[in-house]
C-alpha cells in the first residue's frame, strides 16, 4: 500500500511537470493556434542555463533560475516576433515544421555549447530532504513541484479571469478579428503568450532536471509526453492541460512501478509508451479530449 | 452574341508533362549520365559510401514526399515503416540462427527480401492508415510520432526478430556466392563492393523516381494534390478522400520499407534505437529544404541533409563528433538544416527546387520577346463544344514542364 | 406559403413531359443552433436555368452545400435524376453528374488551369496509382485524350493562353471562368453555379452570362444559379426561387417573382412591400437575348 501511495505521489508530481509543459503548449495554441514543437527545447535550454548558472558561473540557485527564465523568454519572444508572425495564414504543416526547425537549432546549439555528455542538474534541495509519513517519502522536489504548479495555475486562473491582459488573451483566442476590432494589440498578446509559455517551460524543466539528477541534450524529448496530456485534456483547454498532465503522469508512474510484474509478457519499458497508447485511444474515441470544444465546420 | 474567335497560333502546353521534356532537358540528363559513368569508374570506396547512403536516403525522402509533400498528410513516422521493411528483410534474408540467442533469418535472396520489405511495410501502412488518416494536421503528426515511439518499444522487445537492444546484422544482397559487400567478377569485369551497391541502389532509386513521377503526372497524382490543397473541394470534384489518402500512405510505406531494408543492409548492423524520431525529422527537413512535392527535390534534400555532413567529414573540415561541445560536422549540418527549414518555410516553401524554378521562369521571361500576356480572347460560341466525350482529335503534345 | 406551392405547381406543368431533374422536398438544415434552411422545396426541370436568390444569410449556400452533399439536412428529401441524393456522399455526386463552381477560389492556388480542369475530369478517367505509375499505353492515351478535351474547353472559354498558369496568378475574373470550365469538364447533367459573377465588372459579367446561356442553349446542361446580381438573374433565368431566413418565400418565373410583394419586402423592407415593383425589369434588359 505504501508502495502504491509512493507511486501515486510521484505520479502526481510527474504529472504536474507534464501539466506545466502542457500549459505552455495550450496557452500558445489558444492565443495563436500554433503548436510549438520547440517547447521541449525551451525546457532544455532553460534547464541548461540554470545548471550552467549554478555550476559554471557559481550563481545562487534563484539567480540562475532567473537567468534561465530570461533566456528562454527572450528566445520565445524573438522567435514569435520575427519568424512566426510572418507565417500567419500559412498551412498547419508549415507552421509545425518551422517550430521543428527552431527545435533543431536550439538542441544543436546546446550541444555545441555544452557538449553531448550529461551535466549535473542544479537543485536547491539535497536528495533526502522531504517529509516522511506513513512509510511514504514525500520528496522536497516533488512537494515543491506540486506546490508551484498549484500556485502557477492559480496565478494563471486569476490572470485570465481578472486582469486586462488575461481577458484580452481570451478574447483573441475566441475570435482574432473581433479582438482586433476592439483595439486589442494582437502582437502584444502573442508575445505575452509565448513569454508565459517559455517561462512555464523553464520552471517545468528545472523540476524535471532535479528529478533526473543530470541532464543531457535529449532531455527535451520528455516534453513530447505533454502532447498526449493536452490531447487527453483537450487541446484548447487550459484546465484540460493540467488535468491531462496529471492523469498521464500518474498512469505513467504507476505503470512504471508495476510493469516488472508483466515484463515477461509485455516486455520492458512499456511505461514509456503508455502515454501514447492513451493518446491514440483518446483520438479514436473522443478526439477533442476531456474538456476541449467540438469544432463546428462551416464551409 | 458570340464574340471573336481566339488566336489559334498561341497555344499553351497541352500535352502531358513529359518526363524528358525539351532539348535542354535531354542535354541535362545526358550530362548527368556522363557524370554517373565517370563517378562509377573512378570514385574511391569512401566516396561510394557517401553517395550510396545519400541515394538510399533519397528513396526514403521520396517516400515521405509522396505522403506529406504531394498528398499533404503530415507524417513524422517514416522511420517506423523503414524499420518494418528492414526487419522484414532481416527475417527473410538473414543468416539462419546458429544459437538459440541469435535472431531469426531464412537466408533468402535479396530478390525476395527487398521487394518483400516494401510489401510488408505497405501492408503495415494499409492496416494503420484507416486509423491514422482519420486525423489531420497536428493530430496526424502526433499520431505518427507516437508510432515511432511505439515502434521502438516493440522493436526493443522482440529479440528474435530484432536482436533486442543489442541489435542484429542485416543481410547483404548478392547473387549466390557473389555478395555485394566484397569485390566480385562479373563476366570478367571486377566490381568493388561500393560499385555493386551503387548499381543496385541507383537502379532502385531510378525506378522509384520514375514511378512516382508518373503517378504525379497522372490522375492519382492530381487527386493527391487536390486532397492536400482542399479536401472538401476535391471531394466535390469526385475524389474519394479516403482512397486517395490510403493510396498515398501505402505507396509511401512501400518505398519507405525498401529504403529501410537497403539502409539496414548497407549499414549491416543496426540497433532498434536507430529508427528514431530524430532520424524521421531529418527526412522531413530533407524534403523541406530540397523541395516539397518534387522528385528532384527529394534527391537534393537528401544530398544536403545526409550527404553533406559526410562530405564535410571526408575532408576533415570539422571533427566528426565530440563529447565536449564545439562544432562538428554533424552539429554544423544540423544547425544549417534547422535554419534552412525556417528560411525556406518563410521565403520559399518549395525548397531549392522552388528557387530553381523561379530562376528558370525569370530566364524564360527575359528570353521572350513577344508579350505572351495580354487579354485572353473572349468567350466564343459554345456550339462547337464536344458533344460527347473525347471526340476531339488529339492535340499535338507540346512540351510541358516535366515533374 | 400557398404562393410558393402554387408557383411550384405552375412551373412543373410548364414543361411538356417527364419528371424534374432535381426535386427538393422540405429540406431543413440546422447546425450549432442556427436554422439555416426550413422546409425548402422546389423542382428543377431538365435544361432549365434556375436561379436561387435572397438576401445574405438566406441560406443559399447552405442549399448548395446540401446538393453537393457537404451538409446533411435534418429532414427532407432530394431526388436527382431518379436517385435519392441524400444517400450519396460528397465524392459520389460528381459521378452522378453534378458539378459545382466555388464561391471563393483560394482553394487550389498553385494548380495550373489545365491541371485544374483535368482534376474536374477525375471521375471521367480511370487510371489509379499502379497504372499511373507504370504509365503504359492505356494511361498515356487517357491522359492525352483528356488533355485535348480540356484544352478544347479552354479554347471555347478563351482561356487557352493561360492553360499553364497557376490559378492564383490569374485575375479574379479569369479564375472564375477557369472554375466554370473545370465544372464543365465533368460533362455534368446539373451545374451548380455559386455566385458566378461575384466581384466582376459589367463586361466580365456579360461574358459569364453569355457563357451560361450558351451552356443552356447549346449544351443543354441544367443549371442552378445562386446569385446576388439581380439584373443578371432576372435577365437570364427561367425560374427563380427566393429564400429569406432559410425559408422559400416565392417561386416562379422572373416576372412573377419580381411582382411578388413578399420578395420586395424581403429586399427593400416593409414600406415598399405594398407597391408592386417593376423597377428591376429595365436593368435586366442588358442581359436579355434578342430572340430571332
Amino acid at each position: 500500500m505504501a508502495y502504491f501511495m509512493q507511486l501515486l505521489f510521484a505520479g502526481i508530481a510527474q504529472g504536474c511537470i507534464y501539466a506545466l509543459i502542457g500549459l505552455g503548449f495550450s496557452i500558445i495554441f489558444k492565443a495563436s493556434e500554433v503548436i510549438n514543437f520547440a517547447q521541449g527545447e525551451l525546457l532544455l535550454v532553460g534547464a541548461y542555463v540554470v545548471s550552467a548558472g549554478v555550476f559554471e558561473w557559481h550563481l545562487p540557485f534563484l539567480l540562475a533560475l532567473l537567468a534561465g527564465l530570461v533566456v528562454t523568454i527572450l528566445i520565445g519572444l524573438l522567435f514569435e516576433r520575427f519568424i512566426l508572425q510572418r507565417m500567419i495564414g500559412r498551412p498547419v504543416f508549415s507552421i509545425l515544421m518551422i517550430t521543428i526547425g527552431l527545435d533543431i537549432i536550439l538542441r544543436t546549439a546546446v550541444i555545441i555549447i555544452w557538449g553531448s555528455k550529461p551535466i549535473p542538474a542544479a537543485s536547491p534541495f539535497n536528495t533526502i530532504s522531504g517529509i516522511n509519513y506513513a512509510g511514504v517519502h514525500f520528496g522536497a522536489n516533488d512537494l515543491w513541484t506540486i506546490a508551484i504548479t498549484i500556485a502557477l495555475c492559480a496565478a494563471l486562473f486569476y490572470f485570465f479571469r481578472y486582469t486586462r491582459y488575461g481577458l484580452a488573451m481570451r478574447a483573441t483566442a475566441l475570435d482574432q478579428e473581433a479582438a482586433l476590432a476592439v483595439g486589442i494589440n494582437i502582437r502584444t498578446i502573442y508575445a505575452l503568450a509565448w513569454g508565459i509559455a517559455a517561462a512555464i517551460a523553464t520552471v517545468g524543466g528545472v523540476f524535471l532536471a532535479i528529478d533526473s539528477f543530470a541532464i543531457d541534450p535529449t532531455f527535451g524529448g520528455a516534453a513530447l509526453v505533454a502532447f498526449p496530456a493536452i490531447i487527453l485534456g483537450g487541446i484548447d483547454s487550459i484546465s484540460g492541460a493540467v488535468v491531462g498532465g496529471i492523469v498521464i503522469g500518474v498512469i505513467q508512474i504507476l505503470t512504471a512501478g508495476y510493469e516488472s510484474h508483466v515484463a515477461s509478457v509485455l516486455g520492458a519499458g512499456i511505461h514509456e509508451i503508455t502515454p501514447y497508447l492513451i493518446m491514440i485511444l483518446i483520438l479514436l474515441i473522443r478526439p477533442y479530449g476531456l474538456f476541449g470544444t467540438r469544432k463546428v465546420e462551416r464551409i | 452574341m458570340s464574340v471573336t474567335v481566339t488566336d489559334q497560333k498561341t497555344r499553351a502546353s497541352s500535352g502531358p508533362p513529359r518526363l524528358l521534356g525539351s532539348r535542354s532537358r535531354w542535354l541535362a540528363y545526358g550530362i548527368g549520365l556522363l557524370l554517373v559513368i565517370v563517378f562509377f569508374s573512378f570514385a574511391t570506396e569512401d566516396w561510394f559510401s557517401i553517395v550510396n547512403y545519400t541515394l538510399i536516403a533519397a528513396i526514403a525522402a521520396l517516400s515521405l514526399n509522396v505522403l506529406s509533400g504531394y498528398a499533404g498528410q503530415v507524417s513524422l513516422g517514416i522511420t517506423f515503416f523503414m524499420a518494418i521493411g528492414a526487419y522484414t528483410a532481416a527475417l527473410l534474408g538473414g543468416t539462419p540462427p546458429t544459437t538459440p540467442l541469435d535472431p531469426q533469418g531464412f537466408g533468402l535472396s535479396f530478390l525476395i527480401w527487398l521487394p518483400a520489405a516494401g510489401i510488408v511495410a505497405a501492408l503495415a501502412g494499409a492496416l494503420i492508415g484507416p486509423v491514422a488518416l482519420r486525423l489531420r494536421g497536428f493530430y496526424l503528426a502526433i499520431v505518427t510520432l507516437a508510432l515511432v515511439f511505439i515502434g521502438q518499444y516493440i522493436f526493443m522487445n522482440i529479440a528474435p526478430l530484432t536482436g533486442g537492444p543489442q541489435g542484429r546484422s542485416f543481410p547483404t544482397p548478392g547473387f549466390g556466392d557473389l555478395a555485394f559487400n566484397q569485390q566480385n567478377d562479373y563476366f570478367g569485369i571486377a566490381l568493388t563492393a561500393g560499385q555493386q551497391y551503387f548499381l543496385l541502389i541507383l537502379l532502385v532509386l531510378v525506378l522509384s523516381a520514375l514511378f512516382v513521377a508518373n503517378v504525379m503526372r497522372s490522375r492519382a497524382g492530381r487527386a493527391f494534390r487536390a486532397v492536400r490543397d482542399h479536401e472538401v473541394g476535391a471531394s466535390i470534384m469526385g475524389v474519394n478522400l479516403f482512397e486517395a489518402k490510403m493510396g498515398a500512405f501505402i505507396l509511401s510505406s512501400f518505398l519507405a520499407g525498401i529504403a529501410g531494408a537497403l539502409l539496414a543492409s548497407y549499414t549491416s548492423y543496426v540497433t532498434p534505437d536507430y529508427w528514431s524520431l530524430t532520424l524521421a525529422i531529418q527526412f522531413v527537413a530533407a524534403i523541406i529544404v530540397g523541395g516539397i512535392a518534387s522528385v528532384w527535390g527529394s534527391i537534393l534534400g537528401a544530398a544536403f541533409v545526409f550527404g553533406l555532413p559526410q562530405v564535410i567529414d571526408y575532408f576533415s573540415l570539422l571533427p566528426t563528433s565530440s563529447n565536449s561541445g564545439g562544432l562538428t560536422s554533424g552539429n554544423l549540418n544540423a544547425l544549417i538544416y534547422g535554419a534552412l527549414i525556417i528560411v525556406f518555410l518563410l521565403f520559399e516553401p518549395e525548397g531549392v527546387i522552388g528557387l530553381i524554378r523561379r530562376v528558370q521562369s525569370l530566364m524564360r521571361k527575359t528570353n521572350r520577346s513577344n508579350a505572351e500576356g495580354g487579354e485572353p480572347a473572349e468567350i466564343i460560341d459554345l456550339s462547337s463544344a464536344p458533344a460527347s466525350r473525347l471526340d476531339v482529335e488529339d492535340a499535338a503534345p507540346v512540351n510541358g514542364d516535366g515533374e | 406559403m400557398s404562393d410558393v406551392s402554387a408557383g411550384a405547381k405552375n412551373a412543373s406543368t410548364l414543361t411538356a413531359d417527364g419528371l424534374p431533374l432535381l426535386k427538393v422536398e422540405e429540406i431543413s438544415v440546422r447546425f450549432a443552433g442556427v436554422r439555416a434552411l426550413t422546409d425548402v422545396s422546389f423542382e428543377v426541370q431538365p435544361g432549365e436555368l434556375f436561379a436561387i436568390i435572397g438576401p445574405n444569410g438566406a441560406g443559399k449556400t447552405s442549399l448548395f452545400n446540401v446538393l453537393s452533399r457537404v451538409y446533411q439536412p435534418v429532414s427532407g428529401k432530394v431526388t436527382f435524376d431518379g436517385h435519392d441524393l441524400l444517400r450519396y456522399k460528397t465524392y459520389q455526386i460528381a459521378r452522378l453528374g453534378i458539378a459545382r463552381t466555388f464561391q471563393n477560389l483560394g482553394q487550389f492556388p498553385n494548380t495550373p488551369v489545365l491541371e485544374y480542369l483535368l482534376l474536374g475530369r477525375h471521375t471521367r478517367m480511370r487510371s489509379g496509382i499502379l497504372l499511373g505509375g507504370l504509365y503504359l499505353g492505356p494511361t498515356r492515351a487517357e491522359e492525352r485524350k483528356n488533355r485535348a478535351y480540356c484544352m478544347h474547353l479552354l479554347e471555347l472559354l478563351g482561356l487557352e493562353r493561360v492553360a499553364a498558369t497557376p490559378l492564383k496568378l490569374l485575375p479574379y475574373g479569369l479564375q472564375k471562368r477557369a472554375d466554370l470550365a473545370r465544372a464543365l469538364a465533368l460533362e455534368p447533367k446539373l451545374l451548380l453555379l455559386d455566385e458566378p459573377v461575384a466581384g466582376m465588372n459589367l463586361q466580365e459579367s456579360e461574358d459569364i452570362a453569355a457563357a451560361i446561356l450558351d451552356i443552356k442553349e447549346q449544351l443543354g446542361v441544367t443549371q442552378i444559379l445562386v446569385e446576388h446580381d439581380m439584373a443578371l438573374v432576372m435577365g437570364i433565368a427561367d425560374r427563380v426561387l427566393v429564400l429569406d431566413f432559410g425559408r422559400a418565400i416565392a417561386q416562379g418565373t422572373t416576372a412573377e417573382v419580381q411582382a411578388n410583394p413578399d420578395v420586395i419586402k424581403a429586399y427593400l423592407g416593409e414600406e415598399f412591400g405594398e407597391k408592386t415593383g417593376n423597377r428591376a425589369n429595365g436593368v435586366s434588359d442588358v442581359y436579355r437575348r434578342e430572340m430571332p
